[in-house]
């Protein structure tokens, strides 16, 4: 990655021919609604983007069992502009964090970074011009060629069990997680207790069990009795998407796995979604 | 044992917890049935903690009025048989750490303990809003409501738990010659807000005229910049002030604090009984529901501020047995000749296992060889360093575990 400090070139100034060397060019007045909901996905240091004309998928994987992805629609961009159908490419999404909060990242009001991302193709950085208050830096950082991200073949049909709830009770109830415990066990039932989280930690065991009729739970949509483990390792980085998010929908489909969904409101109060995909852990059977 | 609390209560409970937090690592949980008077079947619960040195200990005592619920379980009609389960504090405080949010959220809490899977279960049950909180309980009063009327997240903790000898303290508060009783106001809490958190050991020294209190620092450990702090206070700002034995008494702070706050929180009055340096303190806080206990050691130490002890305390030199050397203070310093005969006391919790009380006559020569660091005496528990050995059987023991010769460090 290298840095350019320029003074003289705002970014609207940039000039229309320069624009078709790139297959992609994205801009945002708020450099934060891109920034923050990447946050909650920055678990590991590489994230693989795939934009197409819908919008901007960025996905970050750990150890073949979990996945999250941010999705970021086109909508969401003052500008977004795609020359191919598909436009893929990986880059250190620490690096990325870093550069879009360039400017310290302060919450003034009425003062925000703009951005415009821009991308050439393939063996081509990715080109970052981020302006505040009249100053610009131009970031480039060295894209790598993008691994395939795991198709954990999640569909609807399958999904066993289902609930949406406000993040405001989950958000308790992650807060207060036993972490000395090894896994997080979720059991999902048509019958009591319902929806209960589990922990098995030193000290001891606990349950929080979420009632199916009351104003938490938006959606109750459970068929069989499910109990499965997940790595309370694993599930850790979920509490930064949960932390942002006002509403969670909890799937689990016939074999196991888990998938979470945040609907997370940005600044401008527009909708963008994440999602969580986390394998259970092997050791325990389905009841 | 089975017990519900409701909303209020289990905010109290949380700050019991808090407070014995202070003092040491392990909690007693100690469901039993007695009470001043051995005819009076009163259910209570007893939760108690001592820190490592045995030189504090704790006890808030909740009766059965305290809870929405209360039973000892089938198997229990003589309280001998209800268990006595050890805990450790670690692991419940998580439970209680934000009593806001549970002032907020909690509907109530039900506590049991179960013999055969050797587990302590606390449960909350939380309401979701406040609009339903007022269905709830109209669904409550209703007869034959449904009992479990659950509108918002259930959390279930279960401990595994320790059986344990109950751990009591033994303290003859109505002996004493000093009482005192700081009102129902913020007067010992806003006192000792002046010294540092880091503060140790105060230093409350009391004369008929007049009480104060100041920073402790060890001898030979003088360093110019210790900001020494004294506050006297007049007899008039206590509800009660009865010196008996002028004296000057230094202690723990840090385990008092946590005292402290509960009585504030609870607008309640706390009553401190002491004696000459050497004997215990006891802070205590009581209203019809609960009573809560501080006792806290006391240092020796001869050299302190002057003519600090009275004539009529006893001389220094009989490790045991001052019978002879009685002040007029009272039984206080009886010697150990007649146990039984020991009036029924108020502070007394009552033993199930009947063990032998002792009073502490003061400590002497065997507490002279014990180094400045560890001068703290009047030693609960059976609990001195091993330089004592020899001692140790002549040193008086307030409060004992029946069957324990082992100490826990």
């Amino acid at each position: 990655m290298c840095l350019h400090f320029s003074t003289t070139m705002p970014l609207s100034t940039q000039s229309q021919a320069q624009d078709e060397q790139y297959v992609l060019v994205a801009s945002l007045d708020n450099a934060r609604n891109l920034s923050n909901i990447l946050k909650a996905i920055s678990f590991k240091d590489h994230a693989i983007f795939s934009a197409t004309t819908n919008g901007l998928k960025v996905t970050v994987e750990d150890s073949k069992c979990l996945q999250a992805n941010a999705f970021i629609q086109a909508e969401i961009f003052q500008e977004f502009t795609i020359r191919e159908d598909l436009v893929g490419f990986q880059v250190t999404l620490t690096v990325l964090l870093d550069c879009l909060n360039i400017f310290g990242g302060s919450t003034a009001p009425g003062v925000s970074t703009a951005l415009r991302m821009c991308y050439r193709g393939y063996g081509y950085p990715l080109t970052l011009f981020l302006e505040e208050g009249g100053v610009v830096t131009v970031c480039k950082i060295k894209t790598q060629e993008p691994e395939e991200p795991i198709d954990f073949e999640f569909c609807s049909s399958n999904v066993t069990n289902k609930v949406i709830l406000q993040s405001e009770s989950l958000k308790e109830a992650f807060s207060e997680l036993d972490m000395t415990s090894e896994v997080l066990q979720i059991t999902m039932s048509p019958s009591q207790p319902y929806f209960r989280l589990s922990t098995f930690g030193n000290s001891g065991n606990a349950h929080y069990d979420y009632p199916k009729d009351s104003d938490m739970m938006e959606l109750f949509r459970c068929t069989k009795t499910q109990i499965n483990r997940y790595k309370m390792s694993l599930l850790k980085p979920t509490t930064k998407a949960l932390a942002l998010s006002c509403k969670v929908s909890v799937r689990i489909d016939n074999r196991g796995i888990l998938s979470l969904q945040y609907m997370v409101r940005n600044d401008d109060g527009q909708i963008c979604f994440v999602e969580y995909y986390c394998c259970p852990d092997e050791e325990t059977d389905d009841e | 044992m089975n017990c519900v609390l409701e909303g209020n209560c289990v905010k109290a409970f949380g700050r019991a917890i808090h407070a014995l937090s202070r003092i040491g690592e392990e909690l007693w949980l100690d469901p039993m049935v007695g009470g001043p008077a051995a005819s009076l079947l009163v259910l209570q619960l007893a939760l108690r903690s001592v820190n490592a040195a045995h030189s504090a200990y704790a006890c808030f005592l909740f009766s059965q009025l305290f809870f929405q619920h209360y039973s000892l379980g089938s198997a229990s009609e003589q309280g001998n048989e209800t268990v006595k389960c050890k805990l450790v504090i670690k692991s419940l405080l998580p439970l209680f750490r934000c009593l806001t949010s549970i002032e907020r959220n909690v509907e109530r809490c039900q506590i049991s303990i179960s013999t055969p899977s050797d587990r302590v279960t606390i449960q909350f049950f939380c309401r979701h809003d406040a609009v339903l909180h007022i269905v709830n309980t109209w669904w409550q009063c209703a007869p034959n409501s449904p009992s479990a009327f659950v509108i918002g997240i259930t959390k279930t903790h279960s401990f595994r738990f320790q059986e344990s000898e109950a751990l009591q303290a033994v303290f003859a508060s109505h002996s004493c010659p000093n009482v005192l009783q700081a009102p129902a106001s913020r007067l010992l809490s806003d006192t000792v807000m002046h010294f540092p958190v880091s503060q140790e050991e105060i230093t409350l020294s009391v004369t008929p005229l007049r009480l104060s209190l100041r920073n402790h620092y060890e001898r030979g450990n003088v360093h110019m910049k210790i900001i020494n702090t004294e506050i006297s206070l007049p007899p008039d700002e206590f509800d009660a002030f009865q010196v008996g034995v002028d004296s000057d008494i230094t202690f723990c702070l840090k385990e008092l604090r946590g005292l402290l706050s509960f009585a504030e929180s609870h607008c309640l009055p706390v009553s401190v009984h002491f004696g000459a340096a050497g004997k215990p303190v006891c802070f205590s806080v009581d209203n019809l529901v609960l009573k809560a206990t501080v006792v806290l050691a006391t240092l020796i130490d001869s050299e302190s501020g002057g003519p600090s002890q009275s004539p009529e305390t006893p001389a220094p030199t009989t490790p045991r047995c001052a019978g002879a050397a009685a002040p007029p203070v009272g039984s206080y310093d009886a010697g150990n000749s007649k146990p039984q005969d020991f009036p029924a006391v108020t502070e007394l919790i009552a033993s199930s296992q009947g063990s032998p009380i002792i009073n502490p006559p003061a400590l002497g020569q065997p507490c002279a060889a014990i180094s400045a660091s560890t001068m703290i005496c009047s030693l609960l528990f059976r609990a001195l360093s091993s330089e004592q050995e020899d001692a140790a059987d002549d040193l008086p023991v307030l409060a004992s575990r029946s069957d324990t010769e082992e100490e826990e460090d």
